[in-house]
């Protein structure tokens, strides 16, 4: 067990490209860190600089007392889930799973024994003399974990360990590596693209984009006060709906005109967030999540204020609740941090968005209730929760929060 | 092994029952596929059949030797094998025909082993390591393979000569000197071929042994070489056959009679002018033919999944 604490660490790789810029990251003993952020932000370049198999460029990595800069892989007591398992072929699931305990001479009972319990832990007690190609997916990620475990190391690394799998075993593994992790208190570095993942795993997670640390907080801290437009349109599926909003002062209060319709911002929030009233006048990017929005005719005592109105265009009706997709007039916020925070936008939708720009027309989605009896085409009025309105700067893509 | 198969056999008893296996062809749709199978294994086993029979006839020449031989006699084989010179009407080199048997041995397994594991280990370096000239070390390698080793011939014999007087081991005339020629000339076009195949095992595999402590060495003994099984039984048995069948080199390299490898020695059976001895040699290829039918026997596994494994990534 040891914490595992990153200072200034910089990755150039030798054809001078930057993976990682002036990393700090500080994970508690027996803490469960997800690394998060789109393909090439440097997470897993992170990730292999604490197991050695990365030299780090400059600055620290120390794990537990020690800085294990230039300590080979094997010194520093740790063990690494990899995507793709990376199972010995030619080895039984038990001499998968003994493979680094017989490395380090440990005496045959003691191995015996580990390899018994890491099997019974994992459930694979049966399948100890198979070889991996004749194991299911989910099976073999439980191999691969069993070698990580069987060790008892200081730290766990994972590289994307679920990305492999189908979606309901990708659920059913996450519990489970969840479990395993709480049982063994081992501190656990995380690493995946999945925003879902890390805020259902991570006791913190870390947001990474082009190799800096975007924000690094509690799951939901991460959803509900974003530090800038990357991590909030990042963060959250679907994704947070930013629009250009224009702040105005009116009859003593804040209020965020959006096209032609208008929003006023609470005392209780602008009080909050004094260095919104530095943007009177000026255009910022409103956010709003999905569930601060609700069909206006289901609401009793939804204040008059508080509405927008807008068509809908696509309805996605899920059993539980239904997702309507909005269009209002507004221009959506279409700069490199949502694009990018967007990861599940393709090419075709991100075309779609800036075409949408330029006519001044956005969509919102709304998560409603089931209930709710809206179709494509009507006119609606949605009540928004004003009260967790989030604004950003639209040059800079920070959060408008305290007066700086 | 595609993802297919192993999903496959990872779950037999999700398959339902009610799935039918193919249906089994009929032979009036196939025939000619038979047809053809039957001429290619005539066309095979023709040379063998003629050899055979030149070997267990007294004939001595080919001109009146028939397909199936009118009385058989091991006398071939026993004047391959008989000490004395006097009492046979064959050339003397017959006498060490057990010599060459031996000679050949030596060297094609020593050629074939070491050839096998320094390639491996320069393959290894080229496939997982990144080092200043690593493009360039490639590209020399398959440089020196455009040109037929036969350009060498006179360069490698000065060399020997001149090496041999430094060192007595790989002088002319020595099985070793010829043995580290032999490594040198096949090197190059096995490294590129082993590098293909090392480059298919996911480097993810010797990172994770490493994180589990493996050094170096470990994982390439450990865990790169036995997953490499295949393309070395290829390689191995290349190289064995190679040997087996190289004359130019070796009657370059080798001059005293006991020394001789096999080609070399047989070979002076056959070029005499007025006394040509088809029945021995015959009797002596059909022998040398043995070690290689059985090494292929029981690589063959292996040989079928080195050459395509090797070209497929998957």
């Amino acid at each position: 067990m040891a914490d595992v604490r990153f200072e200034d660490v910089d990755k150039v790789y030798d054809n001078g490209v930057q993976a990682v810029f002036d990393l700090s990251l500080n994970i508690q003993d027996g803490e469960f860190l997800v690394l998060v952020g789109p393909s090439g932000c440097g997470k897993t370049t992170a990730l292999r600089m604490v197991a050695g198999l990365e030299e780090i460029s400059d600055g620290t990595i120390s794990i537990g007392a020690r800085v294990v800069n230039d300590l080979t892989p094997k010194e520093r007591d740790i063990a690494m889930v990899f995507q793709n398992y990376a199972l010995y072929p030619h080895l039984s699931v038990g001499d998968n799973i003994a493979f680094g305990l017989r490395l380090r001479k440990t005496p045959k009972k003691t191995v015996e024994e580990r390899v018994q319990w890491a099997a019974r832990l994992l459930g694979l007690t049966q399948y100890l003399d198979r070889r991996p190609k004749e194991l299911s997916g989910g099976q073999r990620q439980r191999v691969a974990m069993g070698r990580a475990i069987v060790r008892q190391p200081q730290v766990f690394l994972m590289d994307e360990p679920l990305s492999n799998l189908d979606a309901k075993l990708r659920v059913q593994m996450r519990a489970e590596i969840g479990r395993i992790q709480r049982e063994l208190g081992t501190t656990t570095i995380y690493v995946t693209h999945d925003q879902t993942e890390a805020m259902t795993m991570g006791d913190h997670v870390a947001v990474m984009r082009k190799g800096e640390l975007q924000q690094m907080d509690t799951p939901q801290k991460l959803y509900s006060d974003p530090k800038n437009l990357f991590v909030a349109s990042f963060i959250g599926s679907p994704s947070m709906n930013l629009v250009e909003a224009q702040i105005v002062r009116q009859n003593g209060g804040l209020v965020a005109r959006i096209g032609d319709q208008e929003l006023p911002v609470p005392g209780e929030l602008s009080s909050a967030r004094p260095a919104l009233t530095g943007y009177v006048g000026r255009k910022v990017a409103l956010g709003v999540r999905p569930e601060q929005l609700e069909d206006a005719s289901l609401v009793r005592d939804g204040a008059n204020g508080n509405r927008l109105r807008g068509r809908v265009v696509l309805t996605e009706a899920l059993g539980s609740e239904l997702l309507a997709h909005v269009e209002l007039s507004g221009k959506p916020v279409v700069t490199d941090d949502v694009l990018e925070g967007a990861v599940e936008l393709e090419d075709a939708m991100v075309d779609d968005l800036a075409q949408k720009a330029d006519e001044e027309r956005t969509t919102f989605i709304g998560r409603f209730v089931a209930a709710s009896d809206v179709r494509p085409d009507h006119v609606i009025d949605m009540v928004v929760d004003t009260e967790k309105l989030q604004f950003f700067d639209l040059e800079t893509g920070n959060a408008i929060r305290a007066g700086e | 092994m595609t993802a297919i198969d192993q999903t496959a056999a990872a779950i037999p008893a999700a398959r339902p029952a009610t799935k039918t296996g193919p249906r089994r062809p009929k032979l009036r749709d196939t025939w000619w596929r038979h047809v053809v199978a039957w001429i290619a294994i005539v066309v095979a086993l023709f040379p063998v059949a003629y050899i055979a029979s030149a070997a267990f006839t007294g004939n001595p020449s080919l001109a009146g030797s028939s397909l199936i031989p009118r009385h058989l006699t091991l006398d071939n084989f026993k004047k391959l094998f008989s000490p004395g010179n006097s009492t046979t009407d064959i050339t003397s080199n017959a006498s060490n025909y057990p010599h060459w048997i031996l000679n050949t041995l030596i060297v094609a397994t020593s050629t074939a082993f070491f050839t096998v594991m320094l390639g491996a280990l320069a393959a290894y370096a080229f496939s997982r390591f990144r080092f200043r000239g690593r493009r360039m070390g490639m590209l020399g390698l398959l440089l020196v393979q455009m040109f037929p080793q036969m350009l060498a011939v006179v360069a490698i014999y000065l060399i020997v000569v001149h090496t041999g007087t430094v060192f007595h081991v790989l002088a002319l005339n020595t099985l070793t000197g010829l043995i580290i020629v032999y490594l040198g000339g096949v090197m190059s076009v096995n490294v590129w071929f082993m590098k293909g195949f090392f480059d298919t095992i996911p480097a993810e595999l010797d990172e994770s042994a490493r994180v589990d402590g493996a050094s170096p060495a470990q994982v390439f003994w450990g865990v790169v070489l036995p997953l490499a099984a295949p393309v070395l039984a290829v390689i191995g048995l290349f190289s064995f056959v190679g040997v087996l069948n190289e004359f130019i080199i070796a009657s370059v390299l080798l001059q005293s009679d006991k020394k001789l490898t096999l080609p070399v020695g047989m070979r002076g059976f056959i070029d005499q002018q007025f006394s040509q001895h088809w029945g021995p040699f015959a009797a002596g290829v059909l022998i040398a033919a043995v070690p290689v039918v059985i090494l292929f026997m029981f690589l063959q596994r292996f040989i079928v999944e080195g050459l395509t494994a090797g070209s497929v990534k998957g």
